[in-house]
């Protein structure tokens, strides 16, 4: 095991990203993600190990304008319980509902299931469905600096992201969806949320005059990082949504998952589901 | 030898003092730093439940949570529940309802389950079930385990 | 005493049958009770295991220079310190391996002053390992060319087993109908939530000191002897409490003699304890088998045989698992009235995990294609299942060709009451028909059926219990027992007994039973035989006291001992309920009188059952049951999920002692039984286990257990206390087969290898639609 040189619990922001400047920091917050991750050897230590849970305003949730701004502490169980959330983006209080244990929930960070960058990261599915976008934090030339990624862009690959060493992802950030949003959220799994899903499919867009629009469809664990279904998308933009386009969107599901065989299921099981999943969301979301 | 560092908390109604590796979770701390065994180690990844302790209000796996973490936090172990007067009345519900067998799940199924009904006075029993998704039991089959759920929300409403 | 006279007399009241708490409950509600896991002794060094982690190799090296240097280890020891200990049924087995057979075969052991300390050692221990190739299936090993595992077993043959009664051929060429499937029962394990633990010290003289989770103490130290080269009179062992056994605990496993040779090496008491992986890894499972099953019938529905062709998956090294025929034969030869029996099995080594005994031991497997096979016949006779099974049932005093004497046998009382709460054949029948019909969601029932020993069985010479009572000057009982306790509730069963028989409080009887030095002989913790067995043994200690109690009463009162009785804590006339003496009264001036005496009893109970034997043909259990098991679920025909809906359940439990602790084993039997059926499975891959975590290998969660209507029928068996019939295994071994009955009524498809996990229910669907052209 990798020495451990200091330990870091910054009450602020600046102090943080200072010390994250300084290089080779292990960031945590519930430890629900890292602990397993250190303890199997698949994670090493940095020399810097920093628990940003006591970090002041890096928890919360708020409107910010016409968004939401979700800090990145703020656990699981916060979001499924939060009265804003349930009436803005019910889609992320389902994610939430069914995300581990009452246990994990408790302690899980909504920027920690982001930055571990699982394929199968139950809150990113639906955060890709609404658009949103992570703030990423750093300190330079003397001054915090941050910029906004839109979380499409911010994985690269399974555990990878854009996100640098020295940046703190801070808040995730979303437009309050339009009054004429539809969105809905399905995670396969023998138990109702104790599960690394299997696959998972969530669809949103809005939807008025029976027309579809500005679709958004996000696939967990049937590619390398969690996925933004193009092809779905495409099959459903702009066209009554009904069963000619669910039979397209459903043809397009099977282009766009790349699934593997893994210890949970195999590439054909995975497929199979998405399907199953992408017909399912979008007949909930027409109230069928 | 590995970094440590000294943390305050209260643990069970008392304030402590300790010196811990940073890298230290809680549940090592609890069972082999201040004797607290009760808290079980069973998969060590958040899986089992059997690690359950109360933090804040709120239960987590402490085979998760890094000791340093605890630092001026409110921990409550299963040793914890327990008054002068007795049992609490979740205790006291799986005593009486047959829920313990081997007990080694115990410790962290009550502390969830008097979580919950703390949490939720009117809890039902499908509340019940989804609320201890997160603990495992391989003796009950927990249908014991839920019949004392449902006795302790009464034994709570009636003020027991 | 002057208040004789106003003393309110005290009703006769049983407790048989009641709802009696666990008396350990209390402690382990406020986390108090101190588990194996939780021990600490004085000068405790940490044992850690180096495993393979290959599943077939020879090694060409080890270097444990490194490890030794390392501060705070104690010693290393690989298989030359265990050179020539081999333990195990057949003795193929060593502490530590001179070769690799397994994955996680334990190739050097270390004991150092803390875990980490252990663990670092570990890693710095140097092996070369030149890698052979493996074997992975019997099938495999089973052929000529297949590599050798073990020297002294050609053909990697290990255990064979067979029995038949009548001529298969005649039997068939009379059937009208025979179904013919090949079973293949998979690779679980039992999850027990205490990791496998144990503390080993030995004193001056070299006796060993074990604190072990074992649930058979007794053999258990003639077992292990020869692992450590000692005489089995110099093992003292020590049961502190365990998180769960389940059958895992019936054997001795390389960990135990490991902590022991650390212990003896470093004059120091050592404690190896498992993670979950290692747990996973490392700890035995249950018994897999590809089993081929023919059964007959005529066109009326009688069947007329029944065949099985057992291959079994040996594992590394031979522990209880692939002694499991013995029971399957039993089941297959005696499960209905089945005239023709043809049954073989034949064990193969393998360099996978092996199995040791587990909840159900062989029935679970067996039961898997004898209750799907019946189904099926019953569909091919055209006939109601229930009629069918019903048909074939026996009744009291019929005698299976293994010569089982059903003495008591109330499997028709079983079927009618399972099949009838809960409308079998009206749904079963409702189901099927809307089987073609539209719809993404099915529902489905099924009823499954088996037979178990549920008074012991003989395997050992000796099936019995001693049991030593003594009664204080307080009248406070100590029961000092052979029986173990692990959880199960054999402990409120003692409690109640006593309490029944001497009519004390119940929180006035202590139990000692977890120290070999103290306790006298018992066989353990299985074949559903505590109950039965310890029961007995106590319910006739508990008589032998009282009636040197009532005697003695009868010559201080100079009321006649037949006319007194022992309740609420005195002395009354049995008749009216008048209190004559208190009983601590009493007992003191038994032992403060001229002619002393004190109350100390000993009682060895032995079950009438004969031994096994080498034909398998005797009556090895002093009782037998049957349980009827109805699942009711529905199917996710896209996901191939199956969710339980409703377990309606009848079983012959001869007679309710503690009614909560019934309820207990039978519904935690239930949950091992469904996460066998829909879940739990062991992925192995060229003997490499895949899955060592729960986040994978999936158990059985609170929201996943279906509401449970249980009906437990009265035999009232004359060999068991007050009637009682053992009862824990077979809740756990009748389940998946109904389950997969109802699957089959749901959907149409049947699936042979468990689990029915979503995906193979899903696969078998889909393929069912391919067949039928889209």
């Amino acid at each position: 095991m990798q020495e451990i040189k200091s330990y870091l619990a910054p009450r602020s922001l600046d102090e943080a990203v200072k010390a994250m400047a300084a290089g080779d920091v292990t960031v945590f917050c519930g430890g629900t993600d890292l602990t397993p991750q250190t303890d199997s050897g698949a994670k090493r230590y940095g020399a810097t190990l920093m628990n940003i849970r006591r970090i002041e305003g890096l928890s919360g949730i708020a409107e910010a304008g016409d968004s939401i701004r979700i800090g990145a502490a703020t656990t699981v169980t916060e979001v499924r319980r939060d009265p804003l959330i349930a009436r803005a983006a019910p889609i992320l209080a389902e994610a939430a509902e069914h995300f581990a244990s009452d246990q994990i929930r408790n302690a899980a960070s909504l920027g920690g299931n982001i930055c571990n960058a699982s394929p199968a990261g139950d809150m990113i599915n639906p955060l890709l469905v609404l658009d949103a976008a992570v703030e990423l934090a750093s300190w330079a030339d003397g001054a915090l600096r941050t910029r906004s990624v839109p979380l499409e862009n911010f994985f690269t690959g399974p555990r990878r992201h854009v996100k640098r060493p020295d940046e703190l992802l801070t808040a995730i950030v979303f437009r309050k969806p339009a009054t004429d949003f539809v969105g809905w959220f399905r995670k396969s799994g023998p138990r109702p949320a104790l599960e690394i899903s299997t696959v998972s499919v969530g669809i949103g867009g809005n939807l008025s005059d029976g027309v579809f629009r500005n679709v958004r469809v996000a696939m967990g664990s049937v590619a390398p990082t969690p996925l933004r279904a193009h092809g779905v998308e495409a099959a459903l933009e702009g066209r009554p949504l009904d069963a000619d386009s669910i039979r397209a969107a459903v043809a397009a599901a099977d282009a766009d998952a790349t699934p593997i065989d893994d210890v949970r299921a195999s590439a054909w099981y995975r497929k199979h589901l998405v399907k199953v999943f992408t017909e399912e969301v979008l007949n909930h979301v027409l109230g069928n | 030898m590995s970094l440590e560092t000294e943390i305050n908390f209260t643990l069970n109604g008392r304030p402590v003092t300790v010196r811990v590796p940073v890298a230290m979770k809680t549940l090592t701390m609890l069972r082999e730093v201040l004797g607290l065994t009760g808290t079980k180690y069973a998969c060590g990844e958040g899986e089992c439940g059997a690690c359950t302790v109360k933090v804040d209000g709120r239960t987590l796996n402490s085979c998760l949570m890094h000791a340093v973490d605890c630092d001026g936090r409110e921990l409550v172990t299963i040793e914890g529940l327990k008054s002068p007067a007795g049992m609490n009345p979740t205790q006291k519900a799986f005593v009486d309802h047959g829920a313990v067998q081997c007990g080694f799940c115990m410790p962290g199924m009550i502390i969830q389950a008097d979580y919950l009904t703390d949490d939720d006075p009117q809890l039902t029993r499908e509340q019940a079930q989804r609320g201890l998704e997160g603990n495992l039991c391989r003796c009950t089959g927990y249908t014991k385990v839920l019949d004392a759920v449902e006795a302790a929300v009464e034994a709570k409403r009636c003020g027991r | 005493m002057d208040q004789k006279v106003t003393a309110p007399t005290i009703e006769k009241k049983t407790l048989i049958g009641q709802r009696v708490k666990k008396p350990d409950a209390p402690d382990k509600a406020i986390g108090k009770t101190r588990y194996i896991n939780d021990m600490v002794l004085p000068q405790m060094l940490i044992g850690k295991v180096l495993f393979a982690g290959r599943p077939h190799a020879r090694i060409v090296s080890i270097d444990t220079a490194a490890a030794e240097r390392l501060p705070g280890v104690h010693a290393v020891l690989t298989g030359k310190d265990a050179a020539g200990l081999r333990f195990g049924f057949v003795r193929d087995n060593a502490a530590l391996k001179d070769k690799v057979r397994c994955e996680h075969d334990e190739i050097a052991a270390v004991a150092a002053e803390s875990e980490e300390i252990a663990r670092q050692a570990i890693g710095l221990i140097e092996v070369v390992y030149e890698d052979l190739p493996g074997v992975f299936t019997p099938e495999d090993g089973a052929r000529e060319d297949a590599p050798q595992i073990h020297d002294n077993f050609p053909g990697n043959k290990s255990l064979y087993f067979e029995f038949s009664h009548g001529e298969v051929a005649a039997a068939e060429a009379d059937s009208d109908f025979v179904v013919d499937n090949v079973f293949r029962p998979h690779h679980v394990t039992h999850c027990c939530m205490g990791t496998s633990c144990a503390i080993a010290d030995f004193d001056h003289n070299g006796k060993l000191t074990i604190w072990t989770q074992t649930q058979y103490p007794y053999n258990y130290k003639m077992d292990l002897a020869p692992a450590l080269g000692l005489q089995p009179g110099d093992i003292r062992v020590i049961q502190p409490p365990v998180g769960g056994a389940f059958g895992s605990k019936l054997d001795v496993y390389p960990y135990e003699p490991i902590a022991a040779l650390l212990a003896k090496r470093t004059g120091r008491p050592v404690k190896v304890i498992y993670s979950r992986e290692e747990e996973f890894k490392a700890s035995p499972t249950r018994q897999p088998a590809i089993i081929h099953m023919r059964t007959g019938c005529t066109r009326d529905g009688t069947l007329t045989f029944r065949t099985a062709d057992v291959l079994l998956d040996n594992g590394a090294y031979t522990s209880w698992g692939p002694t499991i025929p013995v029971i399957m034969m039993r089941t297959v030869s005696g499960h209905y009235r089945v005239p023709v029996v043809d049954f073989k099995a034949q064990a193969i080594y393998t360099n996978n995990p092996y199995a040791g005994s587990f909840r159900g031991y062989g029935n679970v497997q067996t039961t898997w294609a004898t209750a799907q096979q019946m189904d099926m016949l019953a569909d091919m006779v055209d006939m109601e299942p229930l009629a069918f099974h019903l048909k074939n049932s026996q009744v009291s005093g019929e005698i299976t060709p293994q010569k089982s004497f059903l003495r008591e046998c109330v499997l028709v009382e079983c079927l009618e009451t399972a099949a009838g709460a809960s409308d079998y054949s009206r749904k079963r029948k409702e189901y099927a028909a809307a089987r073609a019909e539209p719809g993404r969601y099915k529902k489905g029932i099924g009823l499954a059926s088996s037979i178990h020993n549920a008074g012991g069985a003989k395997i050992h010479k000796s099936d019995g219990i001693g049991t030593i009572l003594k009664v204080d000057d307080y009248a406070r009982v100590t029961v000092i027992t052979g029986a173990s306790e692990i959880g199960q509730g054999i402990d409120a069963v003692i409690t109640l007994i006593v309490a029944e028989e001497l009519g004390v409080p119940l929180e006035h009887v202590l139990i000692v039973n977890n120290d070999s030095d103290i306790a006298p002989w018992d066989v353990g913790v299985h074949a559903s035989r505590t109950t039965f067995i310890a029961g007995n043994g106590t319910r006739r200690a508990a008589r032998k006291a009282k009636a040197q109690i009532l005697a003695a009463a009868e010559k201080m009162l100079g009321e006649p001992a037949d006319t007194l009785e022992l309740r609420g804590g005195s002395v009354v006339r049995d008749a009216c309920g008048t209190p004559l003496i208190k009983l601590d009264r009493l007992l003191r001036q038994m032992h403060f009188q001229a002619e002393p005496e004190l109350v100390m009893v000993t009682d060895y109970y032995e079950p009438k059952s004969e031994p096994e034997g080498a034909k398998h043909v005797s009556d090895h259990s002093a009782a037998y049951s049957h349980a009827v098991h109805v699942a009711e679920i529905t199917v996710d025909t896209l996901t191939g999920e199956i969710t339980v809906d409703k377990i309606t359940m009848a079983q012959d439990v001869g007679r309710v002692i503690n009614r909560m602790g019934l309820e207990a084993q039978i519904e935690g039997g239930l949950a091992i039984g469904l996460g066998y059926a829909l879940s739990e499975n062991m992925l192995l891959d060229r003997g490499l286990l895949k899955n060592p975590c729960f986040r994978d290998y999936k158990l059985l969660t609170a929201p996943e257990m279906p509401p449970l209507d249980l009906h437990f029928i009265e035999s009232d068996c004359a060999e068991g206390p007050y009637g009682a019939k053992g009862i824990s295994e077979l809740p756990t071994i009748v389940i998946a087969p109904a389950i997969a009955n109802a699957l089959y009524n749901a959907t149409g498809v049947r699936v042979f290898d468990p689990p029915m996990s979503p995906e193979k229910v899903a696969r078998a669907i889909d393929a069912q639609r391919q067949a039928a052209g889209g």
